[in-house]
């Protein structure tokens, strides 16, 4: 059994509260959540299922709980987060794990732009198709993306790897190709069978950085 | 363009220099310029290699164990060569031959309006009477956030260590700066590079991280920043703060991010910063998770949410559109906004910006005071200014036209014993302040660099007081723009103060009453 909190009506202070208070003692159930952004920020430990959709900056700053909402989530989604993971059965707007440290971020269905941007170490999987300008200034970690991606795709991506199951529209700077070794192949395997992403993993196209320091000065 | 190469003599006195005499046996000035003004040949003779490179910072000087040199200011070309003067041409040389532009710090250099056309008016007869410095008190207290978080900031003096990283300075300088805050009950801000451990325990005025004994008294506050590049942020880094600052721009490159130089990126940075050791960290010049004003505000909200509606929430500013800018920030829910100058900027930064980007401190008071009053909350939220304070004159001025408190980032680096050598991105800082190589850094002791600083809070602080009290106030809160006039005609028309002499506000102020 798991608790439940009601969102209706209230403001972000008062659900937080009573969210922190219950996530300390039980897996909790939010309802009617849609209208708060910025809901279940920082937080250490619990689980939350969000019902319905949530809002923008939904689990930013998160620090080791485990957040699944069951429809779409807004702009934002687990902005720096550092440990924990992040679940989202529909879609995400723009910017989702924009500038995380760690932790994974899973989106079922598509993203938008600005996904993984600044992505510091997080293990960002998004099933569906993103936008333009994913990964910009990518520092370290992993992207999965299962379906397509837009424009600028990694765009001065300086550490970690970008996976793509489908096609893209065009790469940003500093990004090359690679050939996947065997340990990607495994590796991505393992990710997608514990996020239930079909396909073979052999099929995706693997991205990373040209030189470690693109930038002028 | 900075009027900086070729504008100083240098001369070497051959019958007080060590290396003329032995060589080998001294190349001080060869190891402390950060320009590489001074060579060594192989056979230990140190020779001044380029003249054209010093900036007048006068290091050498300091260090030359028998006072043998000297640096004079050459005849400015300025006057007789402009537009193409040594600097503009050497410049144009640079691009070519490298392709790049140049980046340097430490702020705008050369005239732009300031505060020196502004004189204090003391009180006499017909107005209130002064107060004794030596026998009366004067309350210097700004408290931020007050009635709108649980833990609002006391500060004891009405001013701030404003946003200097760990990266761009040493370890040694932010212990330093947090020393110096625990001292004298003000803040310091980590800017956007982390957090440096140690802060968090020195800025209390603890002699350990074990916080049992007090060392310093009242102790200081420590502000951590959230910024654009987001270095080293996370709940934990937030809610070891005091306050946290919302970085919008800063007065070196307002429009652009943050710019550490790859040479100053070492490993305890890169650990922070999460990027690779000696690449440029470049903070993005927006925030990608931040599209609509609204989204301000749901960012400030969840950034309380997170510190658990404790701490004030601070806003830093670029001189842009100070009206809008604050009222943009007020919206946003700040407790405080801090403005950053043209003139200020300890950052490294493409000349250019540094040097011509951005509105004078001066001019960003009185439409940002204007804006405080409009939305109703001035003195409410606290407004703080930035960029080339020096001293409690300029404070004075400040806080009369209306700021509740002022900042001091390139003067406390000075007050750490900084000479303004200008080449602080290049990593080479002599003093260890704003460099990251041990053999460097060693030379800046925290505690002495902490001391300094707080002798150079407490002197300035005196001075605000002695100001204060004899233009009739016992409180700086009280300052007011009655207690300024401008000293010529254009700073009156930028300030909107009285005119000397005309004994009133040039007509053009007219249409805004008072």
């Amino acid at each position: 059994m798991s608790r439940v909190v009601d969102a209706k009506g209230r403001d972000l202070q008062s659900v937080s509260q009573e969210l922190r208070e219950a996530a300390a003692q039980d897996a909790v159930t939010l309802r009617n959540a849609d209208h708060l952004h910025g809901l279940a920020a920082g937080m250490k430990s619990g689980e939350v299922t969000i019902q319905g959709d949530a809002g923008d900056y939904l689990g930013a700053v998160n620090d080791g709980a485990t957040i699944h909402v069951l429809h779409n989530a807004g702009r934002y989604l687990a902005d720096n987060m550092t440990q924990g993971t992040v679940i989202v059965d529909g879609s995400v707007g723009y910017g989702a794990g924009a500038y995380c440290y760690g932790g994974t971020v899973v989106v079922n269905g598509d993203a938008g732009d600005f996904a993984a941007v600044m992505n510091k170490g997080a293990s960002i999987i998004i099933k569906g198709s993103v936008g333009d300008e994913v990964a910009t200034y990518m520092l370290a970690g992993d992207l999965v993306i299962g379906g397509d991606a837009g424009q600028n795709l990694g765009n001065y991506l300086i550490r970690g790897n970008i996976f793509v199951g489908g096609a893209w529209q065009s790469l940003g700077h500093n990004t090359q190709v690679q050939e996947l070794t065997p340990a990607d192949i495994a590796r991505l395997r393992g990710l997608m069978e514990q996020y239930g992403i079909e396909g073979d993993p052999a099929s995706f196209k693997k991205i990373v950085r040209l030189s470690e320091k693109p930038f002028y000065n | 363009m900075p009027p900086v190469n070729g504008t100083f003599c240098v001369t070497v006195m051959k019958d007080r220099c060590i290396n003329a005499a032995m060589p080998g046996k001294c190349a001080t000035c060869v190891e402390v310029c950060p320009h590489e003004v001074y060579a060594i040949d192989d056979e230990g003779n140190v020779r001044v290699q380029n003249y054209n490179a010093c900036v007048g910072c006068r290091i050498c000087s300091e260090f030359c164990p028998e006072d043998a040199i000297r640096i004079n200011p050459a005849e400015s070309e300025f006057l007789v060569r402009w537009p193409w003067t040594f600097p503009q041409v050497e410049e144009i040389h640079y691009k070519a031959q490298t392709g790049h532009y140049q980046l340097r710090g430490f702020g705008t250099m050369g005239s732009t309006p300031g505060f020196d056309n502004i004189t204090v008016v003391p009180s006499q007869i017909s107005s209130p009477a002064p107060r004794d410095k030596y026998r009366e008190e004067c309350n210097m207290e700004v408290v931020i956030g007050e009635g709108r978080c649980e833990n609002p900031l006391r500060l004891h003096y009405p001013f701030i260590f404003p946003a200097m990283s760990f990266g761009a300075l040493s370890r040694e300088a932010r212990m330093a700066l947090a020393i110096g805050a625990a001292q004298t009950g003000i803040s310091s801000n980590t800017g956007e590079g982390g957090l440096v451990k140690d802060e968090t325990w020195l800025i209390k005025g603890y002699e350990n991280e074990t916080r049992t004994l007090k060392r310093w008294n009242p102790g200081g506050y420590l502000v951590v920043q959230w910024s654009t590049g987001r270095w080293g942020v996370s709940a934990d880094f937030l809610r070891a703060g005091d306050a946290v600052e919302v970085k919008i721009g800063q007065g070196a490159k307002p429009g652009m991010g943050g710019h550490l130089l790859g040479a100053k990126v070492t490993a305890e940075v890169s650990a922070i910063r999460g990027v690779p050791v000696g690449t440029d960290a470049l903070s993005p010049c927006r925030y990608y998770d931040v599209l609509e004003p609204d989204d301000l505000k749901h960012m400030v909200a969840f950034i309380r949410d997170v510190t658990n509606y404790k701490v004030p929430i601070l806003f830093k500013l670029g001189p842009s559109r100070p009206y809008e800018d604050i009222k943009a920030c007020v919206e946003a829910g700040a407790d405080m906004i801090s403005i950053d100058g043209l003139v200020g900027g300890t950052g490294a930064s493409p000349a250019i910006v540094t040097q011509g980007v951005g509105i004078p401190t001066v001019a960003l008071i009185p439409p940002a005071v204007r804006a405080l009053k409009d939305l109703g909350v001035h003195r409410k939220v606290k407004l703080f200014v930035l960029g080339g304070m020096r001293n409690g004159l300029d404070a004075y001025k400040a806080m009369a036209m209306g700021a509740d408190g002022v900042g001091f980032g390139a003067a406390a680096e000075i007050a750490m014993g900084c000479r303004a050598c200008m080449a602080c991105s290049t990593g080479k800082c002599a003093y260890g302040i704003t460099s990251q190589e041990p053999e460097l850094r060693a030379r800046l002791i925290p505690e002495e660099a902490g001391n300094r600083l707080a002798n150079f809070i407490r002197a300035t602080g005196e001075e605000l007081k002695i100001l204060s009290m004899l233009s009739g106030h016992d409180n700086v809160a009280e300052l007011c723009e009655e207690d300024l006039r401008a000293m010529e005609p254009n700073i009156a028309a930028i300030t909107g103060l009285k005119l000397i002499g005309y004994e009133r506000r040039l007509p053009m102020w007219d249409h805004l009453g008072g």
